[in-house]
């Protein structure tokens, strides 16, 4: 224990008296990297900002490479070899990347003007040595998420580093950006970095971490090196129950189509779409980023316009480019982005549940306090919300509870076309199954779901049916049995970046004959139909 | 509430309740709501203060002063605030009380025995000129600060042209029955602004359509995907902004039985100054109808204050601008001490 980097000593912290961390004691070594892990509201983000200098414990202390850490001054803690990357990045979208990388400690000609061009050298082999191919001329807003927190990194690491500390680094993040991600963060490791990793992802876990760590109610209930612990002990630890099964039986399908689309032209992509659910029926979205899943959810319920085609749900066709129409024909959509397009972060509970259908709960404008505090008490109660009352304010919950509120306001109301968008994003593992469960429950009462979703596991595991888009249309069609074949990811994958699809035609077969263990008894009867697009040769 | 589970990373709120009940009126507890109520307190400072210089000051009278004094600014605070809490700012209704007002005696002098007709030309110059307002904003897009700045320069030339470039005068006395005739013993404008106040707070607490304002306000792609429609809450708030800068502009003629071309120029500042004493963001979706009263009362007992102190104009205007940034330094400081 001779080499330590930094040292977190007996570290508690409350806010406003209620305790968020409570004598957490942590160290890092060199050249390592630790996964921190835990719930939301475990404690994990005052953890990253009390060992960055930013925020200041009441009680214990951080001492790095022996020397105590100065608090509530991040200058300083940067000049002590201390850098944060925080979850949400705040880089100055309109100046290019050497600018950025270099502000607050510009270099200077001798006449002391900017030295742009030396700047701009310097930044090029700064971002050289992560292998990384960003011109430090670009401006930032022209790159994508994943470039701008390498730059980050970059800008983080650069000023003789020792310890890192990356919170929630890949929640915003395609998978390819991951990968280079992990790159970055090995080279850092071999360059003696210690490293401290926020997340709540296993796989991550396993594919960077040296030792794992587990914070639960601002306790330390973890600390181990990864080779000894299993993914179960893990979890069980974040959530410090057993966790059965994350996700639940998917329920049978019904006869009734509830959302037929006929001919949708998004506007903005050159192939229309075509598709239906029935009722009960989970249809899953893959596909890559930037696949047309989203416009394709926002263009059904109105938030994006469309040239053309039908949405008919329950029978009935829907005004085209009119949420208030989506809605009131029993259309809902959970936003990919909670906080940007979902909740109203300024207002509470009982606003939020009762906005999409306040109309319901007026009598000649006057709003109904009663009927809309018990109909959206109701509501919330049914996903078992867990706050404080009506009256807390969204802004002050949990990232899975959020959640739960974006998806219980709609049902205050008949829901005949559910549709979510990357409906566990950002939400940790505990509420994640019972996001799972809420879903599969709706389903069963009768709704139509259709679920976008870069989670994999959550496409194959809960959706009847999964289409498989890029660039903006339907490539492929899995049905339940091709969804729970073995090689179904690689597969998905290959049609999903318009890859050949691979020298096999992979489950084809099993989906005809011999029953697969799971799905409705009424299985869509198309056997893993494939669009002309993706040549694959079915037998 | 659902039922509490024995969940992890949940900071139940078990132990805020328990802990208030046993420390309720002890000095923590009194500090707390010192610190919360931050504005009503500096307001209760002041009041002290003026009361405890001058005699006058907390007469019947005086209040009555500040009252109509207070009126014509409380109408366009009031229009002020819903624009404030969609996000956008409303530059032109100082502009827009000139216009009005400026039309208003026109038609006072053109028809000297319909002062109902006077009334309602206000009422409609001020909602034409915050339709184009809300078109702008909600149709075209174009930013608040533009397309109120555009208006605000517009309107004001346009109070110019209706009186040819001079003041609109030898209007009829009756005129002056619209600002200073009483009902229940107080002034019409006093009333109006009463009225208004209560109108308002009702509306904004109680109905779908304050809500929606709130939910534009707060985050306007949330409130679409909500099914709330948006442009038309933008463009409703500028139009009720123009009707009651109409409204305040034809109070104000009155009062003066005249038609300065000038008359309101400024206003908007004042109004702008109460919302935001009141507590409102910015950025939209956070602030009230009684905030701003409270801050407008602010202001007026200020100026009043001041005035019956014999302080200097210009000595006036420093103390003021001190106190109001002073006063919303310490409701941001106090808002930070409850949410950390």
């Amino acid at each position: 224990m001779a080499n330590v980097a930094l040292e977190c000593r007996d570290l508690s912290k409350s806010f406003g008296g209620v305790p968020v961390l409570k004598g957490v004691t942590l160290t890092l070594e060199p050249g390592t990297v630790t996964a921190l892990a835990g719930e939301n509201g475990a404690g994990k983000s005052t953890m990253m900002k009390i060992a960055s200098g930013q925020l200041k414990p009441d009680h214990g202390s951080v001492l790095i490479g022996g020397e105590p850490l100065a608090h509530a001054d991040a200058h300083a803690a940067h000049r002590q070899g201390v850098a944060i990357v925080p979850q949400e990045l705040a880089p100055i979208m309109d100046m290019r990347v050497y600018e950025n990388l270099f502000i607050g400690r510009e270099l200077r000609t001798r006449a002391g003007l900017l030295d742009r061009r030396a700047m701009a050298r310097q930044a090029r082999e700064l971002l050289e040595v992560f292998n990384v191919d960003i011109d430090p001329q670009a401006h930032m807003r022209s790159l994508s998420v994943g470039l701008r927190q390498l730059v980050e990194i970059t800008k983080n690491s650069s000023g003789g580093a020792k310890v890192l500390l990356l919170d929630e680094p890949t929640s915003a993040i395609s998978d390819r950006e991951v990968e280079r991600l992990y790159d970055v963060v090995n080279q850092l490791r071999d360059r003696g970095v210690a490293m401290l990793y926020t997340t709540h992802k296993m796989e991550e876990i396993r594919a960077i971490a040296d030792r794992v760590v587990v914070l639960r109610d601002g306790g330390l209930v973890m600390d181990q090196p990864l080779p000894a612990v299993t993914d179960d002990d893990i979890v069980q630890a974040m959530i410090g129950r057993e966790l059965t099964d994350l996700f639940p039986e998917v329920p049978p399908v019904g006869e009734e189509t509830a959302l037929e689309v006929k001919g949708l032209h998004v506007s903005g992509y050159p192939e229309a779409v075509d598709l239906s659910v029935r009722r009960g029926e989970i249809l899953g979205l893959a596909g890559l980023v930037g696949a047309g899943r989203t416009e394709l959810l926002e263009a059904m319920f109105g938030v994006r316009k469309s040239t053309a085609g039908t949405v008919n749900v329950a029978g009935t066709d829907v005004r085209r480019n009119s949420p208030a129409a989506a809605i009131s024909r029993g259309m809902a959509l959970v936003p990919e982005d909670r906080k940007g397009a979902g909740v109203v972060l300024t207002m509470n509970v009982l606003d939020n549940g009762s906005l999409p259908r306040l109309s319901s709960f007026t009598l000649g404008g006057w709003l109904r306090q009663g009927a809309r505090g018990r109909a959206v008490k109701d509501a919330m109660s049914s996903v078992r919300l867990r706050s404080r009352g009506m009256t807390q304010h969204v802004g002050t919950l949990s990232g899975g509870n959020q959640q739960k509120v974006v998806l219980a306001r709609w049902l205050t109301g008949h829901v005949d076309v559910l549709l979510l968008d990357e409906p566990t994003r950002g939400v940790d593992v505990g509420a994640r199954s019972e996001i799972y469960r809420i879903i599969t429950e709706l389903a069963q009462a009768g709704m139509a779901v259709v679920m976008a979703s870069s989670d994999m596991p959550e496409v194959l595991s809960l959706s009847h049916r999964a289409l498989v888009m890029r660039e903006g249309s339907v490539v492929a069609e899995l049905d339940r049995a091709a969804l729970s074949a073995p090689d179904v990811q690689e597969r998905v994958f290959r049609l999903a970046a318009g890859l050949d699809p691979a020298d096999r035609a992979t489950a084809a077969p099993s989906a005809g004959a011999d029953g697969p263990p799971t799905g409705g008894p009424s299985r869509p009867a198309t056997p893993t139909t494939v669009s002309p697009t993706t040549k694959e040769d079915v037998r | 509430m659902s039922t509490q589970q024995a969940a992890p990373g949940q900071q139940s709120a078990g132990t805020g309740t328990d802990q208030g009940a046993a420390a309720r009126y002890s000095g923590a507890w009194v500090r707390d709501q010192l610190i919360r109520h931050a504005m009503v307190v500096v307001m209760l400072l002041i009041i002290a203060y003026f009361s405890y210089r001058s005699a006058r000051f907390g007469t019947l009278e005086n209040i009555q002063t500040i009252g109509i004094a207070a009126a014509p600014f409380a109408l366009i605070a009031l229009g002020q605030t819903l624009v404030i809490l969609t996000g956008g700012i409303d530059l032109s209704v100082g502009s827009i009380i000139a216009l009005s007002a400026m039309s208003a005696a026109a038609t006072v002098k053109g028809h000297p025995e319909r002062l109902w007709l006077s009334v309602l030309v206000a009422l409609f110059v001020g909602l034409a000129a915050g339709a184009v307002n809300g078109f702008l904003v909600a149709k075209v897009n174009v930013p608040p600060f533009i397309a109120t700045l555009g208006m605000l320069t517009t309107a004001s030339g346009l109070a110019y042209v209706v009186g040819s470039g001079a003041p609109i005068n030898g209007l009829p006395g009756d005129f002056g029955k619209i600002a200073n005739n009483q009902i229940l013993g107080l002034q019409i404008p006093v009333v109006v602004m009463i009225v208004g106040i209560l109108a308002l707070a009702l509306i904004m607490a109680r109905t779908s359509y304050g809500m929606r304002i709130y939910a534009v306000g707060g985050n306007p792609v949330a409130a679409q995907i909500a099914g709330v429609k948006t442009g038309r809450i933008l463009f409703s708030v500028y139009a009720i902004s123009g009707v009651l800068a109409g409204l305040s502009g034809v109070m104000l003629a009155s009062r003066v039985i005249s038609g300065p071309p000038n008359l309101g120029q400024g206003y908007e500042l004042d109004a702008i100054a109460a919302v935001v004493i009141g507590g409102a963001s910015l950025l939209g979706g956070r602030g009230s109808i009684w905030g701003t009263a409270l801050g407008l009362l602010l202001i007026q007992t200020l100026n009043n204050g001041l005035d019956i102190l014999v302080v200097p104009a210009y000595w006036q205007s420093v103390i003021k601008g001190v106190l109001i940034v002073a006063a919303v330094a310490v409701d941001v400081w106090s808002t930070r001490r409850r949410v950390v």
